[in-house]
């Protein structure tokens, strides 16, 4: 077998032939270029799929096609609920990352950096007091609208058959969303912080076998200090949000995919 | 549909799903990528065979195409879905500037508070902890308790999340209202109930009444709302709702 270059086709004498206009000449030579580097016409098939899909009319949903509207529209303002959380949880990603810059998660000092850290965000820190204020409420509304949101799929049968996957998911995300508020509870160091903590390595250690490793996983060993705090600082910043956000991106994709289960 | 079918007000079936049937220029799977053998030979040929199962029950199914588009997605859904979202963030806002968070006293490792609490959506996993009232004693073991009363409530807890996640496991079927399940929507309501009554129980010292009548209260009020609620679905099922539309469940739904 030769290892001698083969001849390409010759596309762009292919494009001399063909009498184009300036745009369609940039656009197919702009194409051909990136097609010779990175080989676009293997994602062709899936754009054409994307395309056809697009181009499909839409079916009537089971209300639309029997009328149902007049009987159960009561239920749909809480079917806003899972949207809201979203947007919660958006509002208080960002401001988490704006008091991220601000916040620092030492346990030493007098009384403690963490603490004083907050101090300076509720006193001195420009707008420091309503972003706190705000990252604390965004967190609560989410939460209050995720078990809100829970309560609406299960009165409308929304978890049976082909969705029981996303209940599971959604069980699963609840929990790690407290977690989420658990950990950040912790991170001002307070007295309420320190104490909720304390609560959390008792709960840790009452569980049998696993539950020293976990306390000192979690907690950095079985007394709350620095360890903890960090620990908590890293999770809450840094771990759960990847893990939740790709979850809650997860949930909302099979939602998508499997469409809004209405009440019958 | 059946031929001797009258006026569109005698039709009860919701009419025409607006399935659109894929036009002949559509390419097939197999037009799309030829592909030779292996796993993707394999997948590809599966995917053939299901395009065409679904075609056939599009085919045999009584839905009538309709060309009418959906609602547009810009600028009418856009807008409105954009102005419930910007006044949620106002709301937030709004909650925010009027009630702002306190910073309490620093934390103390020395003096325990005399009130320990999460916030408020973890008080009933912390209310769950807090049953240890009810771990038995053993006469076996001259009183003695075979759970630790902390791994009793952190096996409360877990019972808890399993029971809720078994759920669909347990409760299956194509109902989707609560009139048609009267009895799972009174266990929906009783867990609720339950949920706020537990809570309660995490914050006993600061209710002053004596522990047995509220661990009584723990677990009579939400028997008692699951009651109710099996009696209230049970006696709106003598109205109109009930009997709407259970036997379009035959059909096929819409794709």
């Amino acid at each position: 077998m030769s290892l001698e270059k083969k001849d390409d086709f010759d596309h762009y004498g292919w494009l001399k032939t063909k009498d184009l206009t300036p745009i369609e000449s940039v656009f197919l030579t702009t194409l051909v270029f990136l097609d010779r580097r990175l080989r676009i016409v293997d994602y062709l098939e899936l754009l054409e799929d994307a395309y056809y899909k697009v181009n499909l009319q839409m079916p009537k949903s089971h209300t639309e096609q029997y009328d149902l509207d007049n009987k159960f529209w009561y239920w749909y303002p809480l079917y806003s609920l899972g949207f809201f959380s979203t947007l919660a949880y958006i509002v208080a990603a960002v401001s988490g990352a704006l008091l991220g810059f601000y916040y620092a998660p030492t346990a030493a000092g007098d009384p403690s950096a963490a603490y004083n850290s907050i101090e300076m965000i509720m006193t001195e820190l420009q707008f420091g007091f309503a972003l706190r204020s705000i990252h604390r409420w965004a967190a609560q509304i989410m939460m209050a609208a995720v078990f809100l949101h829970m309560l609406r799929v299960y009165f409308t049968g929304s978890y049976k058959e082909p969705r029981e996957l996303n209940w599971l998911l959604g069980i699963i995300l609840i929990s790690l969303s407290m977690v989420f508020g658990y950990t950040g509870y912790l991170l001002p160091w307070n007295q309420l912080a320190f104490w909720a903590g304390q609560i959390g390595v008792e709960m840790a250690l009452a569980t049998p076998i696993v539950g020293e490793w976990a306390a000192q996983l979690l907690f950095g060993g079985f007394t709350l200090g620095q360890a903890t705090l960090i620990r908590m600082y890293i999770l809450h910043v840094f771990v759960l949000p990847f893990v939740v956000t790709a979850l809650i991106a997860l949930h909302i994709g099979i939602v998508w995919v499997q469409g809004i289960a209405e009440p019958h | 549909m059946s031929e001797n079918e009258t006026t569109d007000d005698a039709r009860t079936d919701g009419g025409e799903t607006g399935i659109v049937a894929p036009d002949d220029e559509v390419p097939t799977w197999s037009e799309r990528k030829e592909r030779k053998a292996g796993l993707s030979r394999l997948t590809y040929e599966y995917f053939e065979r299901s395009r065409r199962e679904d075609q056939d029950l599009r085919n045999e199914s009584d839905y009538v195409e309709r060309d009418v588009l959906g609602f547009p997605t810009w600028p009418h859904e856009i807008i409105r879905n954009l102005s419930i979202s910007m006044f949620f963030v106002g709301m937030i806002v709004l909650i925010a500037a009027a009630l702002p968070p306190s910073l309490e006293a620093p934390a103390d490792p020395s003096s325990t508070p005399e009130i320990i609490l999460p916030d408020w959506y973890l008080y009933w996993s912390f209310g769950l902890l807090k049953l240890n009232p009810l771990n038995p004693g053993l006469a076996v073991l001259d009183g003695g308790k075979l759970l630790s009363d902390q791994l009793y409530g952190v096996l409360a807890n877990v019972v808890v999340v399993g029971a809720v996640a078994l759920l669909p496991y347990l409760n299956k079927g194509s109902a989707r209202r609560p009139v048609e399940q009267p009895f799972w929507a009174s266990i929906g309501v009783g867990g609720a109930v339950f949920s706020i009554t537990i809570a309660a129980l995490a914050v006993q010292n600061l209710i002053p009444l004596p522990l047995p009548l509220q661990l009584n209260i723990v677990f009579v009020f939400p028997v008692v709302a699951g009651i109710i609620t099996y009696a209230v679905l049970k006696t709106m099922r003598e109205g109109y709702m009930y009997g709407l539309n259970r036997r379009y469940y035959m059909l096929r739904p819409p794709k």
